[in-house]
């Protein structure tokens, strides 16, 4: 790769590496010639200041919410967690870095504003103000004074224009963050070093351009982009701006992160009192139920429940009879997952309504929740549950009826019925695939399967690897595709789900091949309008005739979070936030009592009742 | 009796030894009729009733097609639940319909969710889930039944395909030998060193596995072992002066090998057989275990044995799953030791 660049890029890079070779092994914020270095690097790549900043901005911050966190956390201790693999990388963007540690990764990185959990209103982070321009697409942002990134070098404007160049790079191999920095964020301008405006695509409603265009810095002095960036930063450690940073990588075994004493926002209102453990050490354990194993021995702190199995057979035993296990069930309300029965309704049998809408009244999706789910999850009745007003509440979701199936099906001309009881039309039997990914759910299926029968129609279970079901779905070689999309956001989205221009082409997420005209001018209206009454009202009208169509069955919802957990960590009286995790070990409000931890384990501490939480403080139907 | 007259001498020696090592000649025995209760197993094991007396019309639903419950005057169009049908009769004492259910009432498909009763359920005399249900609501006992047909026929078809194969390619490598031999020989090794797992795991996450599809990967990666006894043997056997005698009187290629080495290689082939078979039920098992396998819904013992392993708290699912495997694996190796030694050339050896 050297050969193709110019001799000024080479001596630079030759400089570079000469200082850094200096450097070796010297404390750099102590060592003038690392500041020399410093000095360089900004050279390099030091933005131009990109205009004036206008007049009569209306600054905004948000330094009156409640807190959410308590004053009895005591720092210290450690926190042993697992994940199921080892990452491949410990890079955020890139090849292989969306796996399942990526969120302890990204957990370090901050944003330029985040949501409060309980009041959903924008709380200062990296930025200390904000303000909106009148264009509805442009938000300007005051940056933070101290902070800083985990070398200690200050994070200033540049920094976000450098993620611009970083995110837009060929080099990181990621086309989608390509995309989103290129055609969602438009534009970074500098006005000083403390002072950014980010400029989106479209124009949008205030609450949602600030929620969709607050970014993360990218430090700048830290990455060489050239085609080797992605084999160099497989286990690099990026200099971050949260609370912890990794501090060590055993390849296969564990990766340990350190909590930063002097982390610049200790000091911060809503960052008080969290964040209290001073390690974390995430372990890989390959098995679940070894991994519960360990958990029984005490070595690791906690222990999700949310699959019934575990919350009501497995969590048993005398650890939990004597109260060294306490067990919780905390009710959440954030935006839900939509999970469901996506029905492809270009395939010749799907493609008539009357079909769809039998398919809908023949699963017993009641029976599925009342059995194998003990009664935990809900019924899922729309797309986009939990998104406050946005939601439409009105909607029920067809019910198990075999009666109604029974007609519906009979008018759709599926009369006959073959030697085992399936419905035939000439031919064709009444015979569909689902597809799905996750082998836990073959017993939700097989029900749902049985109880279809009844109505004469036949369900095959495809279980495929979970990447290659999302391959065949994305590729709209389905019949029925049984997944859910995870949820967030601060309101609906319609255009990528169901919108005509997806449908029929292959690689987005209209699993539906939904292509109904005047639902795509509703979408068309919605991503316009910017006033939230409209958008309101044009949600609900849409997810009307979403339901109209029946192209989804929507499943199950689980609101809530359950973890058992040793008696050594403490939770604030509040107990958890309104959305969250309870033990999220990057961001949670609990603490870890090292003193009780080691009378527990040594058999010295005293036995009480048993202890099982039930918390609907956030329950809403 | 008649028979016997047409077997060779030697043959009815091994015969008879077989049957003189008990162990062997009666787990074969036990096998045998296990296999052929399984291709019954409608009969047995099964939701659908064997005859229903209604009206005065008999029904035999065994083996027919569906019949809905219209049929006996209950309210609905899908099948029959021959289970709530008989306590529907019994409960009518002056009327004179009757059920008669098979031993086991379940099929291995339909799940049973009793009220307020999550699955697994342990097992119950009273509930006729002899081996109780597993972590859908489904019949162990059923599940074991239907899985061991499928395991053992999945393993008898693997067999006879990988030997019809392996014995051809083999008997014509060692036949004919020179370059026809080094070539396939080559060709052997090569492919014996593609990793079978792997492939397997590929293919499963691409498309869904079928019972024949699996067949025939197993078969593209499975015949070899087979070619080098055969072909060590058909050397061996072509040099003899029994086969030089046919040949100087004449005798085709075809006739030499079908009448003369054949004939005398298969020892070899009916030693390995026992095997074979347990070999294949155990890689069923195997990929079934890991979800590479036959898709669900189908009755599997890899299936259960992966349910069972996970749901340690109910160990009925993992202890009926590793007691039948036990068992039918100890009786194909008691089975194979007796062939063994019943053709074993050196007439006195010991094994035991």
């Amino acid at each position: 790769m050297h050969l193709r660049m110019n001799p000024m890029a080479r001596a630079l890079i030759a400089l570079l590496s000469a200082l850094a070779l200096i450097g070796c092994g010297t404390n750099d914020k102590d060592d003038p010639r690392a500041e020399t270095r410093r000095d360089v690097a900004q050279e390099i790549i030091s933005y131009p200041v990109g205009g004036v900043l206008p007049n009569g901005l209306a600054w905004e911050t948000n330094n009156e919410d409640p807190i959410f966190a308590s004053a009895d956390a005591k720092p210290g201790g450690a926190f042993r967690t697992y994940v199921l693999a080892f990452p491949l990388t410990i890079r955020r963007v890139g090849p292989d870095s969306n796996g399942s540690f990526a969120g302890y990764t990204r957990a370090g990185f901050l944003s330029l504003v985040s949501l409060h959990p309980n009041t959903r209103n924008f709380i200062p982070t990296l930025a200390t103000h904000w303000a909106f321009d009148d264009d509805g697409k442009t938000v300007y942002y005051r940056l933070h004074p101290n902070a800083k990134w985990s070398d200690g070098t200050p994070i200033t404007a540049d920094d976000y224009l450098y993620t611009l160049d970083f995110m837009r790079s060929k080099h990181i191999v990621a086309p989608w963050y390509n995309n989103h920095y290129t055609n969602q964020i438009v534009n970074v301008v500098k006005y000083d070093d403390y002072t950014i405006s980010i400029e989106g695509g479209s124009a949008k409603p205030q609450d949602e351009i600030l929620f969709e265009y607050s970014m993360g810095p990218v430090p700048k002095h830290f990455h060489v982009l050239d085609q080797n960036w992605v084999r160099e930063n497989n286990w690099k450690v990026e200099p971050n701006n949260g609370p912890y940073q990794i501090s060590k990588i055993e390849k296969g075994k564990y990766i340990e992160f350190t909590r930063k004493h002097d982390w610049w926002g200790n000091d911060l209102k809503y960052y008080r009192h969290r964040f209290n453990p001073d390690r974390i050490r995430v372990r890989v354990i390959r098995d679940v139920n070894i991994a519960l194993q360990h958990f029984f021995k005490g070595e690791l702190d906690t222990f999700g429940g949310v699959l019934p199995e575990f919350w009501h057979d497995k969590f048993k035993g005398k650890d939990f009879d004597n109260g060294y296990i306490h067990k919780i069930w905390f009710y959440t309300d954030n935006p839900q997952p939509a999970s469901g029965m996506w029905l492809n309704q270009s395939n010749s049998i799907l493609s008539d309504r009357k079909v769809r809408y039998g398919l809908a009244h023949a699963m017993n999706i009641d029976k599925v929740i009342t059995t194998v789910l003990r009664g935990d999850y809900r019924r899922q009745h729309t797309h986009h549950e939990g998104y406050g007003d946005y939601s439409n509440t009105s909607i029920r979701a067809r019910a198990f009826d075999l009666t109604t199936a029974n007609t519906l099906l009979d008018e759709a001309g599926w009369t006959e019925r073959n030697d085992l009881g399936i419905r035939t039309k000439g031919r064709q039997t009444l015979s569909l695939r689902v597809t799905y990914g996750q082998s836990h759910h073959t017993p939700r299926l097989v029900i749902l399967r049985e109880e279809a029968k009844k109505a004469g129609i036949d369900l095959t279970l495809q279980l495929l690897d979970s990447a290659v079901s999302f391959k065949q779905m994305l590729e709209k070689k389905h019949q029925i595709a049984w997944m859910g999309w995870s949820g967030g956001g601060l309101s609906p989205r319609y255009r990528q789900f169901y919108h005509s221009d997806n449908a029929n082409k292959p690689q987005n997420n209209n699993l539906t091949n939904n292509a109904v005209p005047q639902m795509d001018t509703l979408i068309d209206k919605y991503r316009t309008a910017t006033e939230k009454t409209d958008r309101v009202e044009l949600a609900h009208q849409i997810e009307q005739m979403l339901h109209d169509t029946g192209a989804v069955i929507f499943t199950f919802k689980v609101p809530y979070t359950r973890d058992a957990y040793w008696r050594w960590m403490k939770l604030p009286e509040f107990r958890g936030t309104r959305v969250g995790d309870l033990f999220n070990p990057m961001g949670g409000q609990f603490w870890i009592d090292e003193l009780e931890r080691q009378s527990v384990l040594d058999d010295a501490a005293p036995q009480t009742a048993p202890v099982s939480i039930l918390d609907t403080t956030y329950f809403s139907e | 009796m008649k028979l016997r007259p047409q077997l060779n001498p030697l043959t009815q020696r091994q015969l008879a030894r077989f049957r003189s090592l008990k162990r062997g000649y009666w787990s074969a025995v036990i096998l045998l009729i296990t296999i052929v209760l399984s291709i019954g197993a409608e009969l047995l094991v099964n939701s659908r009733a064997l005859i229903v007396s209604y009206e005065g019309n008999w029904f035999f639903p065994t083996y027919d097609k569906y019949l809905p419950g219209s049929t006996f005057g209950l309210g609905y169009e899908y099948e029959t639940n021959f289970r709530e049908l008989k306590v529907f009769f019994e409960r009518q004492p002056s009327n004179s319909n009757w059920v008669i259910m098979p031993l086991v009432p379940y099929n291995a498909f339909e799940v049973d969710l009793p009220a307020g009763r999550y699955p697994p359920n342990a097992p119950s005399l009273s509930e006729k889930h002899y081996l109780g249900t597993d972590t859908t609501g489904r019949d162990v006992l059923a599940r074991l039944v239907y899985g061991f047909r499928i395991a053992i026929s999945f393993s008898l078809i693997l067999l006879i395909c990988n030997y019809t194969i392996g014995v051809a390619l083999g008997c014509a490598m060692g036949f004919w030998g020179g370059a026809f031999d080094l070539f396939f020989q080559r060709i052997i090794e090569v492919w014996s060193n593609v990793p079978f797992l792997y492939v397997i795991m590929i293919i499963a996450s691409v498309i869904i596995p079928n019972f024949w599809t699996l067949m025939i990967v197993m078969v593209i990666f499975g015949w070899m072992s087979m070619t080098w006894y055969m072909r060590t043997s058909t050397y061996k056997e072509k040099t003899r002066a029994y086969v030089l005698a046919a040949r100087a009187l004449g005798a085709s290629n075809a006739r030499v090998i079908f009448s003369h080495i054949l004939p005398n290689s298969i020892s070899i082939i009916v030693t390995f057989v026992p095997f074979a078979i347990a070999g294949g039920i155990t890689s069923l098992t195997a990929l079934d275990y890991l979800g590479f396998g036959l898709p669900p819904p189908t009755p599997s013992w890899g299936e259960l044995l992966s349910q069972g392993t996970s749901q340690l708290e109910s160990p009925w699912l993992v202890t009926s799953v590793v007691g039948a495997m036990v068992a039918i694996l100890l009786m194909v190796t008691y089975v194979g030791e007796a062939v063994r030694e019943a053709f074993d050339p050196k007439k006195f050896a010991y094994y035991e």
